[in-house]
Parts: C-alpha cells; sequence; structure tokens
C-alpha cells in the first residue's frame, strides 16, 4: 500500500525541486536588486523545508492509501483534447459533439440518444453565446 | 448622513434595469449551481467569469457577486433538504436536515431565508461602514506591512481551509510557483515557460481555476458514482408566531459572529457557520435542543454565512487584499475589468463600489423572494441526472477557457490543471490555498522585491515597521502554537498506545 501522507511529501518534494533548480537558470541577483531568479529560489526552498517536514510528519501519523483511478480522469483529458483537436481542423460544433460523445464513456451508463440529445443542446448554448454574449466561437 | 447618501448613490446606480437584471441572473445562476453537488462558489464562478467579458464593469461584478452569494444560499436549501454536504453548507446539515426529518422543511427553508436576509442586511450597513475607514488605513502600508499581510493571510487561510497548517502553506507556495510561469515584468526574462509560447503570458487564471475545481471535481464525482434520492416531502414555509420569534435573536447574533469573521483574515463564511452555531449552543434559551432541529441550530448559522460572505468584500475593496479563495477570484474580475481593488478604489471608482454594495442589499431580497417561495421548483435541480450534468460543465470548462483569448490551445492547459487538480484531491490536497497562492503570488513577489530595495537588502524592514512587525509576531506565534500542539498531541499518542507486552 502506498502511504497517501508520504505521497503527499514526496509530491511536493518533487514540485520544489523542479522549479528550485530551473530558477537556478535565472540570474539571482542580491536580496538588495534581485533578479528573476530570486524570489522563485526563496519560495521553492520553502516548500523543500515543507516538503520534508510532510515526509517527517507521514513516519508519526497513521498510513491512509493513496488511490489514483486513472481511468476516468483520463477519459475525460482525452475528451479535451478531441474537442481542441476537432475545433481546430473541422469547427466546434463538431467538437462538441465529440467532446460530449467521448466524455459520456465515463458515465455510469452509455446512451447515444441522451448523448444526441445532450449535444444538440450544448450546441443551442453555444450559439446562444455567440449571438447575445458576442463570443468569437468558431462554430461553422 | 455620508454613508445614507453614498449609498443612495448605490442605489441610483443598482436599480438601473440592466443592473438589476444583472443581479436576478447572478442570484438565480448562483442558487441552481450552488444546490449542485461539488460545484460551490469558486467552480461557478470560475466557470462563469469568461462569459461576463463583454459585459460591461459594473453590471458583471455586480452579477458575479450575486454568484457567489447566491451560491452560498442554494447550498443550504440542498443540506436542509437532502443533507448534501457541501464545503460551505457542512453545518446547515446539522439542525437543517434534523427539521426535514420531522417534517419541517419549509419551516427549515423560511427560516434559512430570513436569516441570510438579516444576515446579509447587517453585514452591508458593516460594509458601507467600515470599507471606506479602512481604505484611508490601507494607504498608510507600505511594501513591507503588505508582504506580511500577504503571508499572515496566507498562514489563517491554510489552517481555516485544510485543518493543516503544513498542507495549507504548500498549496499556497505551490500556487505562488505556478504563478511565476510567464514573463518577469521587472527583467522582461521569461521563467519557466518550457519555450512554450503561449505560457509567455504565463497560466490563465481561468484554466488553473476550471482545472482544478471544474474537471478535477468532475473526475473525482465520476469516482464514487454517489447516487442522489430527489427530494419529494411536504413543504409547508410559513412559521408560527412563536416560531418566528425564536428566528430574530438567533439571526442577530449570527449577523453579528458572521460580519466579524468575514473581515478577518483566513475567515469567510465556513469559520463563521462553525463559530455562530457553538455561540447559539452556548447562548440561546433553547440550547438542548440544539443539534436534535433546532430553529436557531439553522437561524444563526444561515445569517453568518451570508453575513461572511458579504463582509470578506471589505479586505479586498479597501486593502486591496483578498481574503479567501473567493475573494481572489473576485479579485481577479475586477483587475480583468481594468479595476484595481484598493484604497483608491473607493474614490476613483464609487459607482461600482457604491452600486455593487447596494446591489448587494437587492440581491438580498431577490434570494428572499424568488427562492423561498419557489423552493419547489429549485429542488428540481436534483432531478438531473450526473450523466447529463458533467458534459454540460465540461462545455462549459472548454467554452470558458477558450473565450478568454480566443484560442483553443489554452484548452490543454485546463486539462493539464484538471489532472494536477485530480492528483492534489486524491493526495488530500486542498486546492483552494493554491488558488489564492496563484493569484497573490506575483504581487506578493513586487511588494518583497520593493521592500528589500528600500531597506538595501535588510530583512530587518519587516520588524521595524510597526505593522508588518505586529504581523510577523502574530505569523511566529501561530507558528509556534502549531509546533508545541503537534509535540503535545504525538506525546499524548505514545503514551495512550498500548504497550508491547
Amino acid at each position: 500500500m502506498i502511504d497517501r501522507n508520504l505521497a503527499q511529501g514526496l509530491c511536493l518534494a518533487a514540485i520544489a525541486l523542479a522549479f528550485g533548480l530551473s530558477s537556478l537558470l535565472y540570474p539571482i541577483g542580491t536580496l538588495k536588486r534581485a533578479g528573476p531568479g530570486l524570489f522563485p529560489l526563496i519560495v521553492s526552498s520553502a516548500l523543500l523545508v515543507i516538503a520534508l517536514l510532510s515526509i517527517a510528519r507521514s513516519r508519526f501519523v497513521e498510513r491512509q492509501p493513496f488511490e489514483f483511478r486513472l481511468k476516468n480522469i483520463v477519459i475525460i483529458l482525452l475528451s479535451l483534447s478531441a474537442f481542441v483537436g476537432v475545433s481546430k481542423f473541422i469547427n466546434m460544433t463538431v467538437g462538441i459533439a465529440v467532446m460530449v460523445f467521448m466524455s459520456s464513456l465515463a458515465a455510469s451508463t452509455y446512451s447515444w440518444r441522451r448523448n444526441l440529445k445532450i449535444s444538440v443542446v450544448l450546441i443551442a448554448v453555444a450559439f446562444a453565446f455567440q449571438r447575445f454574449f458576442g463570443l468569437n466561437l468558431p462554430l461553422y | 448622513m455620508d454613508i445614507l447618501q453614498n449609498l443612495a448613490f448605490g442605489f441610483e446606480h443598482a436599480l438601473s434595469l440592466q443592473n438589476l437584471l444583472f443581479c436576478a441572473i447572478g442570484c438565480v445562476v448562483g442558487t441552481m449551481v450552488g444546490m449542485l453537488p461539488g460545484l460551490g462558489p469558486m467552480a461557478t464562478i470560475s466557470l462563469l467569469l469568461p462569459m461576463t467579458y463583454s459585459l460591461p464593469p459594473v453590471g458583471s461584478l455586480i452579477m458575479l457577486a450575486g454568484i457567489y452569494y447566491g451560491a452560498q444560499y442554494g447550498a443550504s436549501v440542498s443540506a436542509i433538504t437532502m443533507k448534501i454536504p457541501h464545503a460551505n453548507s457542512i453545518v446547515a446539515c446539522i439542525d437543517g436536515y434534523e427539521m426535514t426529518l420531522k417534517g419541517k422543511t419549509g419551516l427549515a427553508i423560511f427560516t434559512a431565508g430570513v436569516s441570510s436576509f438579516i444576515g446579509g442586511t447587517v453585514a452591508i450597513v458593516v460594509l458601507a461602514w467600515l470599507a471606506p475607514m479602512l481604505g484611508e488605513v490601507a494607504l498608510l502600508f507600505g511594501p513591507a506591512d503588505y508582504c506580511a499581510l500577504i503571508l499572515f493571510g496566507f498562514m489563517c487561510m491554510s489552517f481555516v481551509t485544510t485543518g493543516s497548517l503544513l498542507n495549507g502553506l504548500a498549496m499556497c507556495l505551490v500556487g505562488i510557483l505556478l504563478g511565476q510561469i510567464g514573463t518577469d515584468v521587472i527583467s522582461g526574462m521569461e521563467r519557466f515557460t518550457l519555450n512554450l509560447v503561449f505560457l509567455a503570458n504565463g497560466a490563465g487564471l481561468v484554466s488553473v481555476a476550471l482545472g482544478c475545481f471544474g474537471i478535477a471535481e468532475i473526475a473525482k464525482n465520476l469516482d464514487t458514482r454517489a447516487e442522489r434520492t430527489p427530494f419529494n416531502g411536504k413543504i409547508h414555509l410559513m412559521p408560527t408566531w412563536p416560531e418566528f420569534k425564536r428566528i430574530i435573536p438567533s439571526a442577530l447574533r449570527g449577523s453579528a459572529v458572521g460580519s466579524l469573521l468575514g473581515i478577518l483574515p483566513g475567515g469567510g463564511p465556513v469559520i463563521a457557520q462553525f463559530a455562530a452555531y457553538a455561540a447559539d449552543k452556548k447562548m440561546s434559551k433553547y440550547r438542548d435542543e440544539m443539534g436534535k432541529g433546532a430553529i436557531e441550530g439553522v437561524a444563526g448559522q444561515a445569517a453568518a454565512d451570508e453575513a461572511a460572505a458579504r463582509t470578506s468584500f471589505i479586505p479586498l475593496m479597501s486593502i486591496g487584499i483578498p481574503e479567501n479563495p473567493v475573494m481572489a477570484l473576485m479579485m481577479a474580475a475586477f483587475i480583468i475589468k481594468g479595476i484595481q481593488p484598493g484604497p483608491n478604489m473607493i474614490a476613483g471608482h464609487p459607482d461600482l463600489f457604491w452600486g455593487l454594495v447596494a446591489s448587494m442589499w437587492i440581491g438580498n431580497v431577490f434570494l428572499l423572494v424568488l427562492n423561498v417561495p419557489l423552493v419547489r421548483y429549485w429542488l428540481s435541480v436534483f432531478k438531473i441526472s450526473y450523466n447529463v450534468l458533467f458534459p454540460s460543465i465540461l462545455f462549459f470548462c472548454c467554452i470558458g477557457t477558450y473565450s478568454v483569448n480566443n484560442n483553443v490551445d489554452e484548452v490543454f492547459i485546463t486539462a493539464a490543471f484538471g489532472l494536477i487538480g485530480y492528483m492534489f484531491l486524491r493526495l488530500g490536497l486542498d486546492a483552494a490555498p493554491l488558488m489564492l497562492g496563484f493569484i497573490l503570488g506575483p504581487m506578493l513577489e513586487e511588494y518583497f522585491r520593493r521592500a528589500m530595495l528600500i531597506s538595501r537588502g535588510s530583512f530587518s524592514v519587516f520588524i521595524e515597521r510597526p505593522i508588518s512587525g505586529t504581523l510577523v509576531a502574530l505569523i511566529a506565534l501561530f507558528i509556534l502554537w502549531q509546533i508545541v500542539s503537534f509535540a503535545l498531541k504525538a506525546s499524548r499518542a505514545r503514551r495512550t498506545a498500548p504497550r508491547p507486552g
């Protein structure tokens, strides 16, 4: 079992190191005349200290399981990517329909009739946004 | 007298047909979305922020404020009728749902509506009286004071929202670091952009908010596959005179508690609800009934909730520092409209400030008139299946992200933040402090660099000035208290643990 508290600390440490080491690539300057790298270096150092404290704390508190369910988040991310691709190369009307049909794979039940109805309503809403709110949507 | 004149000026603006319409739309949309599980004020404002780009500044801010307090009210309705716990309506679940079990749903909703109205009205008086005064005090603040105030806000907010100072502060710092992505305004150098052109202006606020609060929440809700049973009970709204008499003192107590706690850094509706409930449990004549469906258990917390939601605008509008994540989003909305919240806002944009204050009271009336008698129709929102709802929320996320810069590629950034937000959710890290850090990070950096320049690189500037010195001392005391309480808890746990053999 992966301990959630330990995973928390490790994840924060990874973020701190990624930003902290990258900030060394920019001029640091001095406290009086700070360069673009100084502030992120200070913040990521503070984050690293907290991450280490979290890792240390995980040894003293009760272990909790870390669950990461990939299926639903992956389906959602793929449907958003499909929306971008189809909107760019065809148009946003088709993009909305593709997004609805793809994302519904994560639903508890799948019904193409229901998806069709949702798509029609959402496309109508998009046209209303374009007309009444002045949004520049490439719908056709 | 000045306040009355200013309020009259505000009502003149807020009562224009256009602004009334924006206020009504805000209240209705806020109530509707606030009732849905997993969609609190943060997600609602994030989703609808891009839709207000083409609206006039006063109207769009009135609408967003309406969404905020409408969502607060909607959350309490779902808590009372169906015990659907939102982060901002946990207290309403206690006595409100007990009243529903006793067949007093109508009375509970009426109590929440009237108490919210009382809380909102008291808070608006406090707001109109205090904000201009605090604005004058804010003119005394220097860069070091602002820096210390932001850090103090992070500290309080981290503890209040997550219950763990370490986790909350860590998320604030992650937010600050994400806010560093883009071009450094002083040197003009690009930082952390990975040579991607669309990151030169930084990660968009809307992408971060929609990713962390829209997409991540959808994935989490789909994982749990929670089924809801729509409310079908009877609703009798009007209370008897003795019941009505019990509402008023409790609502007034809640209004006072909420108005005060809304102003403090890290404060806001959630902590105000708990404090008002605790106050009623100590002071109410009917304290023995608390927890078993007491009217006071609904009245006090509802008044505190609405009062705090409104007075939390005071630090934002008078000092320019938001004290909770929802206010940070409101600040972003102000900035998008070209208005810098702070001491000069009241003098520079009196129409906006007083119009917004007046619209809050009008919003109060809308909430009372529209929502209390029509509550049965509102509850039909729960009949919408999540299978229908979540593709629609995704649609709003896509359109919202696209409409910021008319660039469909930015949906990728939203998706990336959706994944990051989901990972944080699974790790038990709350994304709300991240949002506050993301919005205030660039401001913190600017004040820090300015303070260091003025002090010629000496940190003593944070201790020498009375305002920053006091705030730094409070921060130090708070950290010390946390360390001592952790050490005490650990030693107590060791003592009580069973020994082998």
